[in-house]
């Protein structure tokens, strides 16, 4: 068999089998993508949800952003099913959807968050001046009123006229 | 009363109405706490949408639905996840706070607020089913329209005479300390009476 034949043969071996190695090899790559893009969704979606948590907890109406979140639940849910199914292409997709919304959401709790903050302190501020103020316009009337009491009092007192009553016996 | 009394009495009334004064200021200093305890639901309803009508006697390639719920009493917003799997009858359900080591066909990930509810629909179909003498065979069930392996035997149940197997539902809650999701202890499910026509 001269090269030139041998290199034929060769050839066409080679154009038979690197498919079947080159989509093993692809389809491993895509199993490790899809798995690195599920990680990457349940990073995102738990610190969503803190984030969320965070805002609620500064006070902050986050029915808006708990709805959102459920969608990306959703998004994330579906990548574990098709994950487990074998499709990564569908796993990595949903995934890839449920860090984009998770993201978003983040943000915006963030946002939410921080602003819930500031209506807060203002809040704080106002309650806390206003009893102290309180406290102590309470506590000069309360004193102001006493000194006038005592001074009735006294007055009282010292107004009684003492009766002689006179021995009978 | 002598003027040492008036005094005391004075000071009570002044020591209250500062209190009163100061509550508004106190409310955000001292935090009050409910002393309600803090539990999640979870429930299975039929297909109308009741506590009734639960499909049973299931046949191949006929669809079936049911509606699953999530309650929310713990305080706070929270994140579940309910884990759906199919067993047959010796296979594990959750016990002593353990989860059922099957692996999940499905699962639904939310958050419900404190107070609030969740619900799904869940449509099923036994895809392909097999009876080999007294024992059945089921190899995939669909959920929500996409088909999973469940490759499960059952064996004939004289005593009920079918061959039962069961459809249930794990409640599982995020949580922080751990950073993870934890068995929250509440299950539900359905018996299946799979017929092979």
């Amino acid at each position: 068999m001269s090269v030139s034949k041998l290199f034929f043969v060769l050839l066409i071996l080679f154009v038979f089998v690197a498919p079947v190695f080159v989509s093993e090899a692809f389809g491993a790559d895509g199993e490790i993508v899809a798995a690195s893009a599920i990680d990457g969704a349940e990073g995102v979606m738990v610190s969503a949800y803190e984030a969320v948590l965070d805002a609620e907890k500064a006070g902050a109406n986050v029915s808006g952003l708990l709805a959102r979140l459920n969608v990306a639940g959703e998004y994330l849910a579906n990548a574990h099913v098709w994950y487990g199914l074998g499709d990564f292409d569908n796993a990595t997709r949903f995934a890839n959807l449920c860090y984009d919304v998770g993201e978003e959401v983040k943000n915006e709790a963030v946002e939410l968050k921080n602003e819930a903050h500031g209506l807060w302190v203002t809040d704080l501020v106002v309650r806390m001046t206003g009893s102290i103020i309180g406290v102590v316009i309470i506590v000069f009337l309360s004193f102001m009123v006493w000194r006038a009491f005592k001074r009735r009092y006294h007055k009282r007192i010292l107004g009684m006229k003492p009766e002689v009553v006179s021995g009978e016996s | 009363m002598n003027l040492e009394e008036y005094r005391a009495l004075f000071m009570v009334a002044t020591l209250g109405l500062a209190l009163i004064a100061a509550a508004p200021a106190l409310s955000v200093v001292v935090p009050i706490r409910s002393g309600s305890e803090r539990f999640s639901e979870l429930w299975l309803l039929g297909p109308t949408h009741m506590a009734e009508g639960y499909p049973f006697n299931v046949g191949v390639g006929e669809d079936y639905s049911v509606f699953v719920g999530v309650g929310n009493h713990m305080g706070c917003s929270e994140y579940y996840l309910v884990y759906v799997k199919f067993r047959n009858r010796t296979q594990s359900l959750p016990e002593n706070s353990i989860p059922s080591p099957l692996n999940s066909t499905y699962e639904f990930q939310f958050l419900v607020a404190d107070g609030e509810t969740w619900e799904s629909l869940l449509m099923f179909e036994i895809l392909d089913a097999s009876v080999h003498g007294d024992s059945m065979f089921v190899g995939n069930v669909s959920i929500n329209g996409v088909a999973f392996p469940v490759n499960s035997f059952s064996m004939w149940d004289s005593e009920h005479s079918g061959f039962y197997y069961q459809l249930f539902f794990e409640l599982w809650l995020y949580d922080m300390a751990s950073q993870g999701f934890q068995y929250h202890d509440r299950f539900v499910g359905i018996w299946l009476n799979v017929t092979a026509s």
